[in-house]
């Protein structure tokens, strides 16, 4: 468990999706990293009824490096709670249907390859929106660190070494705000949030 | 009758109670006076009926009763008071007394009344009905006595005969507490198996209960036997086979019946075989080894104890053998009939055996001679083994919440809210099987040996520095740690090199002073190369330290040396001293496998033939050849005890 920076990676016009993905492929193993699998974050969001009064959010994430824990976000207002859980929490969504109806176009997932490379574990990960290609979002996770101010320039350098300049300077705004913090399993989810929630609103491929 | 119990009843000696007040009190009648008693008692008299009873008595003097009937209803019915009556019967007695004594007076006159004896008629005497009638009278009183004889006698035999063999339901009690019982229709049925202590073994261990007969008893003694008469008479053969029985063996009124194939004796039994000779083995039962159950004679307790012994070698050896199937080893492990084979290290094997002799036969097969000593570690280790697994089988965590699944570990259950990733969650999956732990155990087993071994014979082949070994007396089964202490004799104090060992299942770990890991193999060759380089190593350091002694100055320090010979193992290490005016120069060169050389060197020459090359005698200050020190013939006890003296003389001249 380390530190893990979620990076967009811009889709070019004369590449597809799964391109994208085999460019960036060729490029990690170049730098010596082994694929380890697949991997898979998917996110679904459940609003709750009017009878309810101010309307809720929840989101409702699954992240395959974690497999026996189920995440969850509350968006009440101005209110966000994160919560962790067993594998159980989905069986109680189901039963809180009449509260929490989910929202089956807005599911999300993001999934690919998994890689290793020394220390590093980077994931290609697709975006898709109930099955419509989003785009390209690349996580790595630096695994010795998990203070995000100690490894950022570090992981800085390592995915401009095979992004490019699609990487900026300064750390995503999400860690910025926690660069002294330890970081958390729940840091991860949080920043896929992030991402799916601007995959949402746009209506093309970013 | 005979046992019937006079029973009192008397009223309690206390008042009667008058009235209980609302607060409970309770308000007694105050005692009877005496003469308030008397007058009570007295009018319970019944007098009508004495009166009657006089008038049996007196049947002769018919003429006075009518006299009494007609006095006798006027006092009952004029009872005015309480001593009325009283005084009317007092005064009925007088008269009767009175008309007596006139009665009698005039008789004594014999002139108007005579007396005249009543003539009784003499019944015949017949004596032979007399005889007859005594006779019968005394066999009759004969019979109660022998009958009351004959009970008090069975009464002691059953006494005697309880106290030397205990009551069927009493043993069937003491039974009970120890073992699973259960009654099906007309039988008792046990069960010894260790299924309500966790274990899944599928065979059962059902015994049944039954009540020894006691005939068969009675015909295994041999002095009751030959009587034909004790088997009708009863109440003399209890008391002949008690005492037969009592004196060889407590016989026990129950008899517990257990499968055949749960008689006899079983045992596991652990060889160590290397190259076809054996290194250590251990013989795994619960009981210590000798008894013998096809003795029909044997307590029910040890009888069952026995049998479920065989139980649980059964249930280890077929779990052991399911898992030396199922695993992956490197070199396959074998299982051929009641033998286990798994190889611990290359050309050692570990074989696990069941021993099982049935009673049935003739000689139960002697457990074979003990060709090395009893390992006890192994024998408990396989025994606890087990046991854990049944202990895990029956103790669950329960589940958190209460509505959750029944069964996962409460790591596992922590891990989902904890967001433990795959890698903590693959480690929870992992467990060792029973064959595993115990081969790791073997393996352990043998690295200590070794590593025991190499210290030992290198503290015997080194003397100059000493070598000393502390073993940890607490240690895991498949861990252990040895500390390692290298000083010299005399100069303990002045340096000491110090590493430790940590012996592992298949590789040891060794941690030098300096901090340095370094990990070896089996091969015990690995710690012995080690061991020689720190010997070598602290040669050279401790020169150092006792030169800060003696005031020589340390000018040059290599530990790995690149000149001389290539060592088959480590580098040769070499320090040079200069004396404190700097005058003379000592050089040692410490290799593991030539040993010590010490070469010394004067730095002006005290005498200088000017050459072609060297003209002056001030360039001798810059140091010359040395020249090697015999350093067999040096004095001293060891290699620092030498080198003090040889910087001694050196300082000195």
């Amino acid at each position: 468990m380390g530190v893990t920076v979620l990076q967009q990676f811009p889709m070019s016009e004369n590449r597809t999706g799964p391109q994208t993905i085999e460019f960036l492929t060729k490029r990690v193993v170049a730098l010596g990293a082994v694929q380890t699998g697949q991997f898979l974050v998917d996110c679904e969001t459940y609003q709750s009824v009017p009878q309810l009064g101010s309307p809720k959010t929840v989101h409702v994430l699954h992240n395959s490096e974690q497999p026996a824990s189920v995440f969850a976000v509350l968006e009440s207002g101005t209110k966000v709670v994160p919560l962790i859980a067993d594998g159980l929490f989905d069986l109680l969504m189901l039963k809180m249907t009449s509260i929490y109806t989910s929202k089956k176009q807005t599911k999300v997932e993001a999934k690919g390859p998994r890689f290793e490379i020394g220390d590093f574990c980077v994931k290609l990960g697709s975006v898709t929106m109930s099955q419509n290609f989003k785009g390209v979002l690349v996580e790595v996770e630096y695994r010795p660190c998990v203070i995000p101010g100690s490894s950022w320039e570090l992981m800085r350098e390592f995915l401009q070494g095979f992004l490019g300049s699609a990487v900026p300077n300064q750390a995503p705004q999400y860690l910025q705000n926690r660069m002294n913090e330890i970081y958390q399993p729940m840091d991860t989810i949080q920043q896929y949030l992030e991402h799916f929630g601007q995959y949402r609103k746009s209506t093309s491929v970013i | 009758m005979a046992y019937s119990v006079n029973i009192s009843v008397e009223a309690p000696i206390e008042n009667q109670i008058q009235e209980i007040t609302y607060d409970g009190q309770e308000i007694y009648q105050a005692p009877l006076t005496l003469s308030e008693n008397l007058a009570k008692i007295a009018q319970k008299i019944d007098f009508s009926k004495s009166n009657g009873d006089e008038v049996k008595k007196e049947p002769p003097e018919g003429g006075e009763k009518s006299e009494d009937d007609s006095k006798d209803p006027a006092p009952f019915q004029s009872s005015l008071w309480p001593w009325d009556s009283v005084r009317n019967k007092l005064r009925n007695a007088l008269t009767e007394v009175c008309v007596l004594a006139d009665v009698l007076s005039i008789v004594k006159e014999k002139k108007y009344m005579v007396l005249d004896p009543v003539p009784q008629e003499v019944p015949d005497v017949k004596p032979m009905v007399q005889v007859y009638a005594r006779k019968k009278a005394l066999s009759g009183a004969g019979q109660v006595l022998l009958f009351g004889a004959e009970r008090l006698r069975n009464c002691q035999n059953e006494l005697a005969r309880s106290r030397a063999t205990p009551d069927f339901h009493i043993e069937l009690l003491r039974l009970r507490q120890n073992w699973r019982l259960k009654k099906v229709s007309n039988s008792i049925i046990g069960d010894l198996s260790y299924r309500t202590a966790g274990s899944k073994y599928t065979q059962t261990g059902m015994f049944e209960v039954t009540k020894a007969e006691e005939e068969e008893k009675v015909w295994s003694s041999p002095p009751a036997s030959p009587n034909p008469n004790s088997s009708s008479s009863s109440n003399s053969t209890p008391s002949q086979s008690h005492t037969s029985s009592n004196s060889k063996v407590n016989p026990s009124a129950l008899r517990v019946t257990i499968p055949s194939e749960l008689q006899g004796v079983a045992y596991i039994e652990v060889l160590c075989q290397k190259d076809q000779e054996d290194l250590c083995s251990a013989n795994i039962s619960l009981l210590n080894g000798g008894t013998n159950s096809s003795n029909a004679d044997m307590h029910w307790q040890q009888k069952l104890e026995a049998a479920q012994n065989v139980l649980f070698c059964k249930e280890l050896f077929s779990q052991l053998a399911r898992e030396a199937v199922h695993l992956r080893a490197p070199i396959p492990h074998m299982v051929v009939g009641n033998q286990i084979m798994a190889t611990v290290l290359p050309g050692i094997q570990l074989i696990i055996g069941l021993c099982h002799s049935t009673g049935n036969d003739k000689k139960p097969s002697a457990p074979p001679p003990q060709k090395t000593e009893h390992d006890h570690v192994l024998e408990h280790s396989l025994h606890q083994l087990l046991r854990e697994v049944h202990h895990k089988n029956t103790h669950h965590s329960f589940p958190h919440p209460s509505s959750g699944p029944i069964g996962p570990s409460k790591r596992r259950c922590l891990a989902g809210p904890n967001a433990a990733d795959r890698y903590e969650l693959l480690e929870m999956t992992k467990s060792q099987t029973l064959l595993e732990q115990i081969i790791q155990q073997a393996q352990h087993f043998f690295m200590r040996l070794r590593t025991e071994y190499v210290l030992d014979t290198i503290a015997k082949e080194v003397k100059d520095p000493l070598i000393v070994s502390h073993w940890n007396a607490l240690n895991s089964p498949t861990q252990s740690c040895v500390k390692i202490n290298i000083l010299t004799h005399g100069y303990d104090t002045v340096c000491r090199t110090s590493l430790v060992v940590h012996v592992g299942e298949k590789s040891l770990k060794c941690v030098c002073r300096d901090g340095r890991v370094m990990h070896m193999s089996y091969e015990p060759q690995e710690l012995r190369d080690l061991i020689f380089c720190q010997i070598y190593q602290h040669q050279i350091t401790a020169v150092q330290a006792l030169a800060k002694c003696m005031g020589w100055q340390f000018l040059a320090n290599s530990s790995h040396l690149g000149l001389g010979a290539v060592e088959p193992l480590g580098n040769a290490s070499s320090c040079i001293l200069a004396s404190p005016i700097g005058d003379r120069m000592i050089a040692v060169r410490c290799e593991p496998q030539t040993g010590v050389q010490v070469g010394i060197a004067h730095s002006p020459r005290k005498d200088f033939f000017p050459g072609q090359l060297v003209r002056e005698r001030k360039w001798e200050n810059l140091g010359g050849s040395f020249k090697e020190v015999r350093w067999d013939k040096m004095e001293g006890k060891n290699f620092l005890n030498k080198m003090e003296l040889l910087m001694a003389s050196l300082t000195s001249s």
